[in-house]
């Protein structure tokens, strides 16, 4: 097999006037090329353009009017009664979704980490949620809480004639958090599952000679081991539930009889807003000035969480040269 | 005497732990397949029985047929079969290039490379909505939109989640192995493709299902790239199939949706060890 392979390198890169060292520079740009160009030319320059777009007027088509506007855009979006309105909407879903995700999952890998039989069937079980689409998900989930037709409702009726609880309209927030849950909490489980199998047994062991119970162990050591968990968990679940728009936009846009359902103010989230300002309304220029305000939100509260980590996120720093 | 009654009351205490755990793992259970049962029962019934009062849980009639009429009476399968094939090539070109990146972090460590290995590990936070909408301003402005360039493009960049999946599990290679090969001649791109990729199987399974779901499960990219007559299975299920009068065929489409569904299913039921293990790599030691 690699009896024919001696002459391959030496198309581009000639041993005899470069050193080792050179060919090993350049085999390493070279194959991280393709990830490099794209990142600047599909990620990093638009991403420049979208901070040039947000102070301008564009909308798309607009070309031979296509005025600078400075700031405007910002300021607009500050005085925008929507902006607010769909931030404190966002905040409301970040408070809703956000504990009760990972106080579920992490108190179902606690139950998981006993010693469980078919403790590997229920991980596979619980996984399979974040393996469905999202619009196969939320057909699902329209069947049983739709506020007409639903299951839900219709059971619930059998008992209290005529009920129709607008489990995605009116109590829309629930609704979603329920689907959000139930998509994510099999995922957010099986990270709390691999954090816990990381404690030594050691550790507890020797609490229980000390005479410590169950609550004392979870208290003095497992909470605490588990800390850089939590925090890599809360860390990536605020940005998922600030960029949220895949679930509400589902929501609204796929009806159980095929007509669409109405929006509901109870998840008129952040990204929607500047979803429909930039397909909707074509505010090419404003949307993405509301991109750039989330963005900056976003990365200050990472920010914010980073800092206060060294507070209570347990740290090993002897073990850090074992880490890969 | 004491010591014997605390060793039965800590038998019993355990018991009853082992009782409670299980009890909620298997009410977790039953909650977490209400919505698929829910699914497949709808896609049982006829149209009638969804709008039925009082409602019907089961179907009056088993409509089996409905999964026959998914291909009769819509275009699933041709909507089926591209989003296939885009997912399929899309998948396995981000697979490949992913792994090719992955090898340079994982074994070469020269001027630059730290640094670029960070700007992976910060965009792995970052959601793609964030490019997304960006993305999506330059692909209109070049008239790409409507065409599937976007995915062939992202695809040939690889993905900063999978290069590090490839990057983690290149690095328990042993060094020996490659250095027999420099010495038998072998350059740097032959190592990577008859020595690393062949002994990789267990994370490009990984990569390559996420890579498809990814594709086959997206709503929010066809939905604003492409038009009707292009679009892929996300956007049609969520929006549903109509008979020629323009009225839904509700129950009809719920079993197109059971089509949609069930080949990821079966996929993860088979690489669920591999697969799971690649979710934990990528979130811990992220």
């Amino acid at each position: 097999m690699t009896r024919f392979s001696s002459g391959f390198h030496s198309q581009f890169i000639r041993p005899s006037l470069l050193s080792r060292r050179q060919r090993r520079i350049l085999s390493f740009y070279l194959f991280v090329s393709p990830w490099l160009i794209g990142f600047i030319a599909l990620q990093v320059i638009p991403l420049v353009l979208a901070i040039l777009t947000s102070l301008t007027n564009y909308d798309g088509l607009n070309f031979e009017n296509l005025k600078f506007i400075g700031l405007e855009n910002y300021a607009r979006a500050l005085r925008d009664p929507d902006v607010k309105f769909s931030f404190g909407r966002t905040i409301a879903w970040l408070f809703a979704n956000l504990p009760t995700w990972m106080i579920l999952s992490f108190a179902l890998a606690l139950i998981l980490n006993q010693n469980i039989k078919g403790r590997g069937l229920f991980r596979t079980l619980y996984y399979l949620p974040s393996i469905v689409p999202g619009a196969a998900a939320i057909i699902s989930w329209k069947i049983i809480l739709d506020k007409n037709n639903g299951l839900l409702n219709g059971l619930i009726s059998l008992w209290r004639p005529g009920t129709a609880i607008g489990w995605l309209s009116d109590y829309a927030l629930a609704g979603m958090t329920a689907i959000a849950v139930w998509t994510g909490l099999g995922a957010g489980m099986v990270i709390f599952l691999a954090g816990l199998q990381g404690i030594p047994d050691e550790l507890v062991e020797a609490a229980k000679i000390d005479g410590a119970k169950g609550w004392q162990i979870f208290r003095y050591i497992t909470l605490p081991l588990m800390t850089p968990v939590i925090f890599f968990q809360l860390i990536m679940g605020l940005i998922g539930s600030f960029s949220q728009l895949n679930l509400p936009l589902l929501l609204v846009n796929v009806g159980l009889t095929g007509s669409g359902a109405v929006p509901s103010r109870e998840i008129y989230l952040y990204m929607i807003h500047a979803y429909y300002q930039i397909f909707t309304s074509r505010r090419y220029g404003y949307g993405t000035a509301l991109l750039w305000i989330l963005f900056v939100a976003v990365i200050i509260l990472t920010a914010i969480i980073f800092w206060s980590s060294r507070y209570w996120v347990y740290s090993e720093q002897p073990d850090e040269g074992e880490k890969q | 005497m004491t010591f014997l009654d605390l060793q039965t009351r800590g038998l019993i205490q355990k018991r009853m732990n082992t009782f409670l755990g299980y009890f909620i793992l298997i009410l977790v259970t039953i909650l977490i397949s209400i919505p698929i049962v829910a699914l497949l029962l709808g896609s049982l019934k006829q149209d009638p029985d969804l709008v039925a009062y009082p409602i019907r849980i089961l179907p009056s009639r088993w409509m089996w047929s409905n999964y026959i009429q998914v291909f009769q009476m819509t275009p699933f399968l041709k909507v089926a079969a591209r989003t296939f094939f885009l997912a399929f090539t899309c998948s396995t070109i981000v697979t490949f290039i992913s792994g090719l990146v992955g090898f340079a972090f994982a074994r070469y460590r020269v001027p630059g490379s730290a640094p670029l290995f960070s700007i992976i590990i910060g965009m792995l936070i970052v959601p793609g909505i964030v490019t997304l909408i960006p993305q999506f301003l330059v692909y209109a402005r070049l008239k790409l939109t409507g065409t599937y360039w976007p995915w062939y493009l992202g695809a040939l960049m690889g993905s900063p989640y999978f290069i590090f999946l490839f990057r983690q599990f290149f690095l328990t290679f042993p060094r020996e192995l490659e250095e027999a090969a420099e010495v038998d001649g072998c350059g740097p791109f032959r190592i990577f493709t008859q020595i690393f990729l062949p002994n990789a199987k267990p994370v490009i399974a990984v990569v390559m299902f996420f890579a498809f779901l990814g594709i086959w499960g997206d709503y929010l990219t066809p939905l604003i790239y492409l038009n009707d007559n292009n679009t892929l299975l996300g956007v049609k299920m969520a929006t549903g199939f109509k008979n020629p009068q323009g009225i839904t065929l509700t129950t009809i489409s719920l079993a197109a949706n059971v089509y949609y569904v069930l080949p990821m299913v079966i996929v993860f039921a088979i690489a669920q060890r591999y697969i799971l293990k690649g979710v934990i790599t990528s979130g811990l030691k992220g």
